[in-house]
């Protein structure tokens, strides 16, 4: 066993692990924050995508333990601490019937935003080359990047607004 | 075997002390995107895991003396978005952008990429082109290794144990020089490379004054096409000698894999991968953006 101490969500946990664990187990069985998926186990599939020291990084080939010291940001905390609303880019996703099983959403939202945090006016293009990491099954992704379109939308609007 | 122990280091010493230590029972992991999967079908099993991925010394990409050295725990998103790296290398920040996904490049090293010994490893052939060296240090001394040299079978590699790959270096581009660099993969992102060549060209008064050519995924490892480089070098550039030198390739290739799946297919696809890739370099090389 091994402690390490690191940030989930704004919120910092002292946590007592396996060696041989992995951060979504972590985040999954540890402390419960199930909206992380697994999918393929081998980094191909994305649904695991957490972003960890303001990248993405999936969270299946990550060991536990190399996230000690680290800040992450899972898909019950995209919102931000003690905001009601939806973050922008869930309500696009929403809005644009983005969303079908759902299984591969957290993921494709957390790649949105590590995307969006870096280029706000992103082109289809540019959007599909974010999500290449994030299989979907379900919606053929294209109304996935209509969301994401949206939502960058949201974001810049949201800035401007801010200013003034 | 279970791992008992893991470090996460800050410090390269720190580091070189504890593969002294634990010699065969410890494995470095640094993105740990292809070890995490081997530990998981128990491939290896190491008692002790030492993170590497903290070593901000060696996460870097610096210009020292005209020569680039790239820190092995620098991630290829990293490297794709370096500052140090000159236009006309263009060939080696194409290969990282090709590395599976965004996901994995945040993760995934240089060096990792190297000492896994992947045949299909996306940055290697760039690299050979270079005619890139291997730091490796151990706690007591410090060797260089030419990358050609580096690797001795599929996921073999010469590092021993109480090793690490601390940099890669090559000598700095200049104005008429140019480095491309062409994949076939099955779909565009997340793809294994089928096959991967990289060309480095210095021109000089419509000449190819010098050329370093390297395969990926044609055979146990990466390597240097020295052949095709001989029978181009100082030669006029003509469509002719180019057509020449593909189907001079295409036979290299055909020999090399006889028997084994995919050879036709390999063999002639080749010549259009060396065109794009030889095409890259040429443009890359007159641009001269340095």
């Amino acid at each position: 066993m091994k402690k390490i101490n690191l940030k989930i969500n704004g919120s910092e946990y002292s946590l007592e692990i396996d060696e041989n664990m992995r951060l979504i187990d972590l985040i999954r069985d540890v402390v419960g924050l199930t909206g992380t998926k697994e999918g393929c186990g081998e980094g191909e599939c994305g649904a695991c995508t957490v972003i960890m020291g303001g990248v993405t990084v999936n969270s299946c080939m990550v060991l536990a333990f190399q996230a000690n010291g680290k800040e992450i940001l899972t898909i019950e905390g995209v919102k931000g601490k003690g905001n009601d609303k939806l973050h922008p880019i869930q309500k696009a996703f929403l809005e644009e019937g983005a969303v079908q099983c759902g299984f591969c959403i957290p993921g494709m939202v957390l790649s949105a935003k590590a995307l969006l945090d870096e280029n706000n006016t992103p082109s289809r293009e540019e959007i599909r080359e974010g999500i290449s990491g994030n299989l979907c099954r379900c919606t053929g992704y294209n109304k996935i990047v209509d969301a994401i379109e949206k939502a960058a939308y949201y974001l810049v609007k949201e800035a401007e607004d801010n200013e003034i | 075997m279970e791992i008992n122990k893991t470090f996460q280091e800050t410090e390269v010493e720190a580091v070189l002390s504890l593969l002294d230590q634990y010699q065969d029972n410890s494995k470095i992991i640094a993105g740990g995107t292809d070890i995490i999967i081997q530990l998981h079908q128990g491939r290896v099993n190491p008692e002790v895991l030492i993170d590497i991925s903290n070593l901000n010394e060696i996460k870097e990409i610096k210009q020292i003396e005209g020569r680039i050295l790239i820190g092995s725990a620098t991630t290829f998103t990293s490297l794709m978005k370096s500052q140090v790296i000159p236009k006309n290398l263009w060939g080696l920040i194409e290969a990282a952008s090709q590395v599976g996904s965004p996901q994995i490049r945040n993760a995934a090293t240089i060096g990792g990429n190297i000492c896994n010994g992947s045949p299909a490893a996306d940055i290697v052939p760039p690299l050979l082109a270079l005619n890139s060296q291997l730091v490796i240090a151990n706690k007591m001394t410090e060797r260089k290794v030419p990358l050609e040299t580096f690797f001795i079978d599929k996921g073999k590699v010469d590092l021993k144990n109480n090793e690490l790959l601390s940099y890669i270096e090559f000598e700095n581009i200049k104005e008429n020089q140019g480095l491309g660099f062409t994949k076939l993969g099955l779909r565009k992102a997340l793809a294994i490379s089928r096959i991967s060549v990289a060309v480095f060209l210095e021109m000089k008064d419509g000449c190819f004054n010098e050329i370093r050519i390297a395969t990926g995924s044609c055979g146990k490892f990466a390597i240097r096409e020295k052949e095709v480089e001989d029978f181009m070098r100082n030669k006029q550039v003509t469509d002719e000698l180019i057509e020449a030198g593909a189907n001079l390739y295409s036979n290299i290739i055909l020999k090399r894999l006889a028997g084994r799946h995919g050879s036709d297919y390999k063999s002639e696809a080749i010549k259009g991968i060396f065109k794009d890739g030889l095409g890259k370099a040429t443009h890359l090389a007159k641009k001269g953006g340095v």
